[in-house]
Formats: C-alpha cells, sequence, structure tokens
C-alpha cells in the first residue's frame, strides 16, 4: 500500500467537473509533481489533499488511514501556498514556530525546533525579521521551513515557485529539491512549468480537463509522451499527419505528403492514419539533398546554449535545435537537408486533434 | 515622490491655513479675561476654563458623551466585525440587502432619524433611557465602521488563514492570531471614526436626549442659543486638545498611516 494514495477522486462544482475520478498512488519520500495548463484540476486535487476543498467522491489516504472528510487543521500536513502566505504581523521565528505552537510542543522544545528548520533553509540570521523585510526568494525559504517544522508526512507545494524571477526560481528548484532529500518528506507539488516539474520530480503527473494523462518518470514522459497534448505541452515537438503505408519487420513505413518515413512503431496497419511527434532537438541539419528532406532556413533564432531554426519544406515549417558547439550556424535563406534516425519518431494514432495553442507552446 | 512647486506650496498652505484658521482662533478666544468673545484680547486667564470645570452641567454632559462613543464605537466593531466578514466571505440569500441595510443610514438625514427615534423612544418608553441612546449612536456609526472593515476583509488572502489551519489552528484560534491582527488596522481606524462620530453628533442627539442624558455637543448647542460667552470657546478647546492628544497617541503608538491607509 502506497503511503498517499487518491483512489477516483471527483470534485464537481454544480455542472461543472472540476476534478474527475482521478488516481494517484505516493510512495513514502517521493517527489511527485502535478503538471498541466491552468484550470486543469491541478491545484483542486492539492486542495483536497489539504483538505480544504471536500471531494465530491473518492477517497483519500494517508499512511494506511481514510483522511478523505477529515479536518485541514487535523490531517497535520505542510502546505507552501503560491502567495507563500505568511503571517505579516509576526517575524520570522513566529512564523516557523506557530505550527509548533498548535501541537503544544513545549516552549523549550519549540525554540531548538525552530531554529533547526530556519538552519535548514539558510535564513538564521533573519530569525527577528518580519515578512515585508525579506525579499520574494527568502519569505519563500520561511514558507517552507514553517510547513517543514511540524514534520508533516506529506508536504504540499502549490505553485511553490512561480513568483520569483527566472534566475532565483532557477536556484531555487534544485535547492527545494535538495532540502526535501535531506529532510526525506513525500511531496506533492503542483506546477504549470514543464521545466520546473521536470528538473525536481521523481514522478510527474500530467493531467488536463480534470484528468490525468500519463503518470512517468520526467524523461519518459517527455520521450514517450503518450498523447498529442502531452507531446505539445511538454517542450517543443513537430507534428507531422501522415498515413501507414505498409507495416515492415522493424515497425510501419508512412508516407509524409509523398515522402516515406519509416519507424519503429510495432502494431500499426497498412492505411491508419497517424501523427509523426519529432523533438525539434532530434532533428540534424545536413548537407541540401543528403536528409531525408530539403528545406530552406525561413528564420533562425540564437537561444544562448543552442541554436533554433524554422525551416520550410515540402511538410511545412519545422523547428530544428542544434547546440551552440562553436561550428558556424546555417545562414537564414540558406537551403538545407534535415536527417533523423527512425528511432526518434513517435506515433500517435489518429489526426491532429486541433492546431497547436500558441499558449501552450510558450510553456515548452 | 515629486517635490512641490512654488504656486502648489502657496496653494497648499492657504488650504491648511483655512482648515486650522478657525481651530487657532477658538483655542485663542478660550484664554481671554473678558467676558465676550473678543479677539485681540488684553491679557491671559484660564478663568473660563475654570467656569467650565465649576459648571456641572458641562462635567456631567462630557462623562455623558464619552461614555456614549466609548459604548457605541465598541459595540458598533462587536457588531460590524462578523457582519463584514459574512458579507464579503460568504454568498447567502439576502446578503445584498443586509449590507445595504448596514449602510444605509448614511443616507438618511439625521433630522430624520432623530425625529424618527424620538417617536420610537416614545412608543416603547424608553425616553431618558441610556442603553436606547447607545442603539441610536449604534445606527449611525455602524456604516463607518463597516465602510473600513469591508475594506480591510476584502483585500485579505485567504490562503494566510488557510496556512493557519494546515499548522493546526481552530477556526477560532485562526481569527484570533490571525485574522483579527490582520484586520486590525481596520477594526481600529473604524472604532476612532465611529468615536469621533458619535462624541461630536448633534442633530439627532437634540432630539433623543432627556436632562440625564443630555450629550456634550447638546449641552454646549443649548447653551449657546441663551448666551455667548467665552466659555464655550475653553470647552471646544478642551475638545480639540483631548483630540489632539487622542490621535498622537494612536500615531506613535500604531501610525496614522496604518489606519487610515491600511498599510501593514
Amino acid at each position: 500500500m502506497s503511503f498517499l494514495e487518491l483512489k477516483n477522486i471527483t470534485k464537481r462544482y454544480g455542472p461543472m467537473t472540476a476534478v474527475g475520478d482521478i488516481s494517484l498512488s505516493v510512495e513514502k519520500g517521493e517527489f511527485v509533481s502535478l503538471l498541466g495548463p491552468s484550470g486543469c484540476g491541478k491545484t483542486t486535487t492539492l486542495q483536497m489533499i489539504a483538505g480544504f476543498v471536500e471531494p465530491s467522491a473518492g477517497t483519500i489516504r494517508l499512511d494506511g488511514r481514510d483522511i478523505t472528510r477529515a479536518k485541514a487543521n487535523s490531517r497535520g500536513l505542510g502546505i507552501v501556498f503560491q502567495s507563500y502566505a505568511l503571517f505579516p504581523h509576526m517575524t520570522v521565528f513566529d512564523n516557523v514556530s506557530f505550527g509548533l505552537e498548535m501541537q503544544r510542543v513545549p516552549k523549550g522544545e519549540r525554540k531548538p525546533r525552530v531554529e533547526e528548520a530556519l538552519a535548514l533553509v539558510h535564513l538564521s540570521p533573519y530569525a527577528g525579521r518580519y515578512p515585508r523585510e525579506l525579499s520574494g526568494g527568502q519569505r519563500q525559504r520561511v514558507a517552507l521551513a514553517r510547513a517543514l517544522v511540524i514534520r508533516p508526512p506529506v508536504l504540499l507545494l502549490d505553485e511553490p515557485l512561480s513568483n520569483l524571477d527566472a534566475k532565483l526560481r532557477e536556484a531555487m528548484q534544485f535547492e527545494l529539491r535538495d532540502i526535501q532529500r535531506k529532510v526525506g518528506t513525500t511531496t506533492v507539488m503542483v506546477t504549470h512549468d514543464q521545466s520546473e516539474a521536470f528538473s525536481i520530480s521523481d514522478r510527474v503527473v500530467v493531467m488536463e480537463a480534470g484528468r490525468i494523462t500519463q503518470i512517468d518518470q520526467p524523461y519518459r514522459i517527455y520521450e514517450h509522451p503518450q498523447t498529442e497534448f502531452i507531446s505539445r505541452f511538454v517542450g517543443k515537438t513537430n507534428l507531422l499527419p501522415g498515413t501507414v503505408t505498409a507495416a515492415t519487420a522493424g515497425g510501419a513505413s508512412v508516407s509524409l505528403a509523398g515522402i516515406r518515413v519509416d519507424v519503429e512503431t510495432a502494431g500499426l496497419s497498412a492505411g491508419e492514419t497517424v501523427t509523426l511527434c519529432i523533438r525539434p532537438e532530434k532533428l540534424r541539419l545536413t548537407a541540401p539533398t543528403q536528409g531525408l528532406l530539403t528545406g530552406r532556413v525561413a528564420d533562425r533564432y540564437f537561444l544562448g546554449s543552442q541554436w533554433l531554426y524554422h525551416i520550410d519544406g515540402p511538410l511545412g515549417t519545422l523547428m530544428a535545435v542544434t547546440p551552440n558547439d562553436g561550428s558556424t550556424p546555417v545562414e537564414t535563406g540558406a537551403p538545407v537537408g534535415l536527417d533523423w534516425s527512425p528511432a526518434v519518431v513517435r506515433i500517435h494514432r489518429g489526426t491532429l486533434a486541433e492546431a497547436p495553442d500558441p499558449a501552450l507552446e510558450v510553456a515548452g | 515622490m515629486t517635490r512641490n512647486g512654488p504656486v502648489a506650496l502657496i496653494f497648499h498652505t492657504l488650504v491648511v491655513l483655512f482648515m486650522l484658521a478657525p481651530l487657532a482662533i477658538v483655542c485663542l478666544v478660550a484664554f481671554t479675561p473678558e467676558n465676550t468673545l473678543s479677539l485681540p484680547t488684553h491679557g491671559f486667564s484660564l478663568r473660563w476654563f475654570e467656569a467650565v470645570f465649576h459648571h456641572p452641567d458641562f462635567v456631567q454632559s462630557f462623562w455623558n458623551s464619552l461614555w456614549l462613543a466609548l459604548l457605541s464605537a465598541t459595540l458598533a466593531v462587536g457588531l460590524a466585525v462578523p457582519a463584514a466578514l459574512a458579507i464579503t466571505r460568504f454568498e447567502f440569500p439576502g446578503r445584498g440587502f443586509l449590507n445595504a441595510l448596514f449602510l444605509s443610514p448614511l443616507i438618511i438625514p439625521h433630522l430624520v432619524l432623530g425625529v424618527a427615534m424620538l417617536r420610537l423612544f416614545a412608543i416603547v418608553g424608553a425616553t431618558g433611557s441610556f442603553g436606547w441612546l447607545v442603539a441610536a449612536h449604534m445606527v449611525i456609526v455602524t456604516p463607518y465602521v463597516m465602510r473600513l472593515l469591508i475594506a480591510a476583509i476584502s483585500g485579505f488572502d485567504r490562503s494566510v488563514e488557510q496556512a493557519a489551519l494546515s499548522l493546526g489552528a481552530s477556526e477560532a484560534t485562526v481569527f484570533r492570531r490571525v485574522t483579527l491582527p490582520m484586520i486590525l488596522p481596520g477594526v481600529t481606524g473604524g472604532w476612532l471614526i465611529a468615536f469621533i462620530n458619535s462624541f461630536d453628533e448633534l442633530t439627532m442627539s437634540i432630539f433623543i436626549t432627556s436632562p440625564s442624558t443630555v450629550t456634550l455637543p447638546v449641552r454646549m448647542y443649548m447653551y449657546a442659543t441663551e448666551s455667548i460667552d467665552p466659555m464655550m470657546a475653553a470647552v471646544s478647546a478642551l475638545i480639540i486638545g483631548i483630540t489632539a492628544v487622542a490621535v498622537l497617541l494612536l500615531d506613535r503608538v500604531y501610525g496614522l498611516d496604518r489606519i487610515l491607509v491600511g498599510q501593514h
């Protein structure tokens, strides 16, 4: 039996279903992220675990105990809110000490525990300050210390890094993971930022329209997205519609607007309509006519460590990313060949559901 | 912050002068040794202050007004805190009506309220009752408290309360340790405005005070209709002094801008 278990959890608001029949098991000590666009039900799910929202159906078990209807103040979970939700009228020390006070920890024992928690987040010198006297990153740490000091069985993080600037967010990501490893607290984080979810989670739960569409390790989700939505939401991707012409020994042969491409996916049958997904970094630029396709560089963008090319060809505009390894980048307007190995192609059955949503592309 | 230009400075000085001059003149006149309200005054005397303290009616009315303002402001806050919390946080039938009801005394002229209360007091046999006077003042001051409290509660981040709950606090503890301290600027500001409004109220009180419950403004009004002498100025100077001390104290202890602007 897993440590935290959500079984067939549903939340309806009137006729609207915010979360529809989701099940999730989290092991002890695991770091799991709920990833999805806004409105996908991830925050509602977190609020149900926290006890702020009551599920319409389903059960939540913590360490074997049914807590579905337990009050929020009896669950003993540590929560870090997006707005940090620090007590503005209390010092950093009193903020962290509050939970211990509520648990009736004797005064003499409180002080060392608060100090220990503040040391964990490197805030010992700030114990006497008020939240308004701290920077965003420091407030974030206070919130984390306040949640961890009560030694919660589960730590819940609601978009914990979204209010920090890019540089700090990256640093905090690793620190968060570091702290979580150190204390070993089972953690569930809600985020809409895939790089955040990928870099620090053991497993990522992708949610879409109130449902879970994939639960997997970050690398597997990136490399083997189970739906077209995931391949678009998680990172950048080229989606190419095609038709299977023949099943072969090692996979299948697909025709993309008359161009024949081999894939390694088994179980496809001739005549089937499919969508090919190829990550931009899996495309190789070659000399014109030497690749599978020939195109022309429509635009190129310098991303620091990488070059991003938009290449016009017979299949429309494709994205390709090459590392900035010091070699001369291809000029805009120049003809270029595109090549890839059959192993990197992922197949989704059926046609493109809808045009890619630009808002979701940005999240990549 | 941009600095004021010379024209703006002159304008601001004139506005401040216009507002302060009457108060300053009243205070000056209060120290006259003469029998009439005269300025410029010849000499300096505390005889009119002495006269106030030897005038038992004024002393009695002062205590009446003080108790009345303390009680009505405190009770109004006690009523308005739960009411404002309910109105801003919950959706329930009659919410809009309740909100309008609490704020409605603002738009009813005090003269009308006075006549209505006079009638009500006569019907229930409450004429001369101090308790009913407090209730009538509560009606007038509650809207001010409600306005400030609703503003304070609307800008409240509820996740702070959720955080306290998650740390194991009971709902009562959350209110006492988190919610109340966080809306305290609204509460104290509301209480202060309620106190000043009640202490200052004349129009309605004229109708519903009886000889034993006459408030200071009513006493001053009655006195002034019969005779004008510098004792009125002395009473006014005392009220100005007390108010100024109270506001200064509040500023020292709590910070006026926190009450009036609501900064944390």
